[in-house]
């Protein structure tokens, strides 16, 4: 893969989206357009992965071929490249299970097009080099999200949109006044730049408030404690797949950009760590916690989930913490982030499986009550393997992939000497454990229960839903039985991120003039 | 002028706060429009005053330092054309909300029953 060939990324989804909105009409065309395209997003994550993962190289692409702080860079490194590999395997599955398992009512309303530019708008934020660009990325898939919230809308369904939309709306917009007032300070909003920045310690003190709002607005996008209340109110009342797609990918976008800001970017900076590190860890044991408490209360099947999405969440910003804590040494940091980075690939493919997985005991059972289904066992015997591995995953049973993500995150932490944290950890852990088996027990182990909900008589079909979990499911144990490579890939790109200086050679070039030095003359208007 | 815009901003963060904290939809969808205001202002405050500076038609000979910045004003009317469509968005839901529902009320909305 060349430099230019990144665009790619952005090219196919929007392609995708063009497509299927002039085919509107023809639903087969649009589903044959859908794989098509979802194919060929995962074609080039692979190849993107297999030019930058072996050697940590960094792939930079300016558009319009402006030299770097000016113009958008686009920015292919290790990190980016797992997470478009992940995210476009999960976009395959979750669209297979919709496209058939989803009649033609819910799959109307241009679900098509939303679905490829909600993938826009996540690659996007995946590539982008720049603080704006990031804005607008983000606004592109929430975009898409919210009018996704809307299809084929209960008036229950809507009444919960309102929370979801009014407060990402905020979110944005406050992230939006961040990245004025950072660039009224610094003068560059290439990322780049600013790591530049930072690394030199010129970051003036009274950026120190800005970047502590944007921990305000990655965390509410991410669900972080206590900004985690819209999320387990919103996410149970969508459909099984849709559920999966947004917890798959809308909040590990938000840590993935955690990681990207507050451990690349600033993590070189004390003025900020010293801040943030301590509100991120102190976040993170109590997300992890009550997330996982309220897990274990709940009685359905899409609650328990879209609440546990929350306790996950809290082990991503444990690493993100342990990294950027103060007097911690180089290795420590690298297998804090890179633990970081191997649990939201984890979490990713099992949660969206999970939820795949709820959509479909609902389809069997007719209900996803954990007080009126059971029997599931019998009734759909291969479902339940998958589900049983699935959760035993998310638990962090060895040898699955749940595992080995904890457990570099509990040895980082040991070797930091943080043992509060690793003790929430390991507890949570065990609820975790509880909330999954409870949805065994009830789903699937025990006899049938409550003459309240019809059970549906015909068998309903399921083949698309078993293909999305089974290639899920196969993800996850892949990176179980092969943590190792996986593991060595996330180190790398953990590598690039504690130390960003190949990330600033790459994107702004070996001799760098800065902004205000700069006279007419060299800014020639032909690139 | 900065003094201004940012006691502008201010009032503006200030309104959407206290429209949002109503029991009344429509007053909260306005007071997320009204934040968006106030962030537009906030970045152009950021970009440094105006005053005596040239308009960025750059022509050779002329000291950089004697322009505007142009790239906030860019950066303002990309955030403007996504607030348009937020917005847009945000009115149709309201719409829809009011003929399912034929209530605005915050308060009544949560008494729906879940179905």
């Amino acid at each position: 893969m060349t430099p230019h060939q990144i665009i790619f990324f952005i090219i196919i989804p929007m392609a995708g989206g063009i497509c299927t909105i002039l085919a509107h009409r023809q639903r087969k065309l649009q589903r044959f357009l859908g794989i098509g395209f979802l194919l060929a997003n995962i074609v080039t994550a692979a190849a993107g992965l297999c030019a930058v993962a072996p050697t940590g190289s960094i792939l930079v692409s300016q558009m319009g071929n402006w030299p770097a702080p000016f113009g958008i860079s686009l920015v292919l490194d290790t990190l980016s490249a797992l997470m478009l590999m992940m995210s476009s395997i999960v976009c395959l599955a979750v669209f297979l299970y919709c496209v058939f398992q989803f009649d033609d009512d819910q799959q109307g309303g241009f679900f098509h097009p939303l679905f490829h530019l909600l993938i826009l708008g996540v690659q996007w934020s995946f590539l982008t080099g720049d603080f704006f660009n990031l804005f607008v990325a983000f606004e592109i898939m929430l975009m898409a999200s919210y009018a996704m919230f809307c299809v084929g809308t209960t008036t229950l369904q809507m009444k919960h949109a309102y929370k979801y939309v009014l407060l990402n709306l905020v979110g944005s917009i406050l992230f939006v006044t961040c990245a004025g007032l950072l660039y009224g300070q610094l003068g560059t909003l290439n990322m780049a730049d600013i790591t530049r920045i930072a690394m030199s310690g010129q970051l003036p003190d009274s950026s120190v408030p800005v970047i502590a709002m944007l921990v305000l607005v990655f965390g509410g996008k991410t669900a972080i404690f206590p900004l985690w209340f819209w999320l387990p109110d919103t996410y149970h009342t969508l459909p099984g797949a849709i559920g999966g797609l947004f917890a798959g990918l809308l909040t590990k976008v938000g840590a993935y950009v955690m990681i990207r800001v507050f451990v690349m970017i600033f993590g070189s900076a004390e003025s900020i760590t010293s801040i943030v590190s301590p509100l991120l860890l102190g976040s993170a044991a109590v997300t992890m916690f009550l997330g996982v408490l309220g897990a274990v209360s709940m009685h359905s099947v899409r609650r328990i989930l879209s609440i546990h999405i929350i306790s996950q969440v809290g082990y991503m910003l444990m690493g993100i913490g342990l990294a950027i804590a103060a007097g911690i040494a180089f290795d420590s940091r690298v297998m804090a982030v890179a633990g970081a980075i191997f649990f939201i690939m984890h979490n990713m493919v099992v949660k969206c499986c999970l939820f795949l997985c709820g959509g479909l005991m609902h389809e069997h059972a007719g209900s996803d009550n954990l007080q009126a289904i059971g029997g599931l066992l019998k009734r759909a015997p291969w479902l339940a393997v998958l589900f049983m591995i699935a959760a035993m995953s998310l638990a962090g049973l060895p040898p699955l992939s749940g595992f080995f993500g904890k457990w570099v995150l509990l040895v980082a932490g040991l070797q930091s000497e943080h043992y509060v944290i690793v003790i929430i950890a390991v507890i949570t852990s065990l609820f975790t454990l509880l909330s999954m088996l409870k949805i065994w027990s009830y789903g699937f182990w025990s006899p049938p229960q409550g003459d309240h909900v019809e059970h549906p008589t015909v068998r309903p079909r399921t083949f698309g839903g078993m293909a999305g979990i089974t290639l899920l499911v196969v993800m996850a144990l892949s990176m179980g039985f092969g943590a190792q490579h996986y593991y060595q890939l996330c180190e790398t790109a953990a590598k690039s991120v504690v130390d960003p200086t190949a990330y600033v050679q790459a994107v702004l070039g070996e001799q760098h003039t800065p902004i205000k030095q700069l006279s007419l003359v060299e800014t020639s208007l032909e690139p | 002028m900065n003094l201004l815009i940012s006691i502008m901003v201010g009032v503006l963060f200030g309104a959407s706060v206290f429209l949002m904290l109503g029991r009344e939809l429509k007053g909260v969808c306005m007071g997320v429009f009204l934040l968006g205001h106030g962030a537009n202002l906030a970045i152009l405050g950021a970009s440094g005053s105006p005053i005596g500076k040239l308009a960025p038609v750059l022509e050779h000979g002329v000291d950089l330092a004697r322009y505007t910045d142009p790239l906030p004003q860019a950066l303002i009317l990309t955030a403007i054309v996504i607030g348009f469509a937020v917005q847009a968005f945000l009115l149709t839901l309201l719409v829809i909300t009011w003929r399912r529902t034929q209530t605005l009320d915050l308060n009544k909305l949560a008494l729906e029953t879940e179905h």
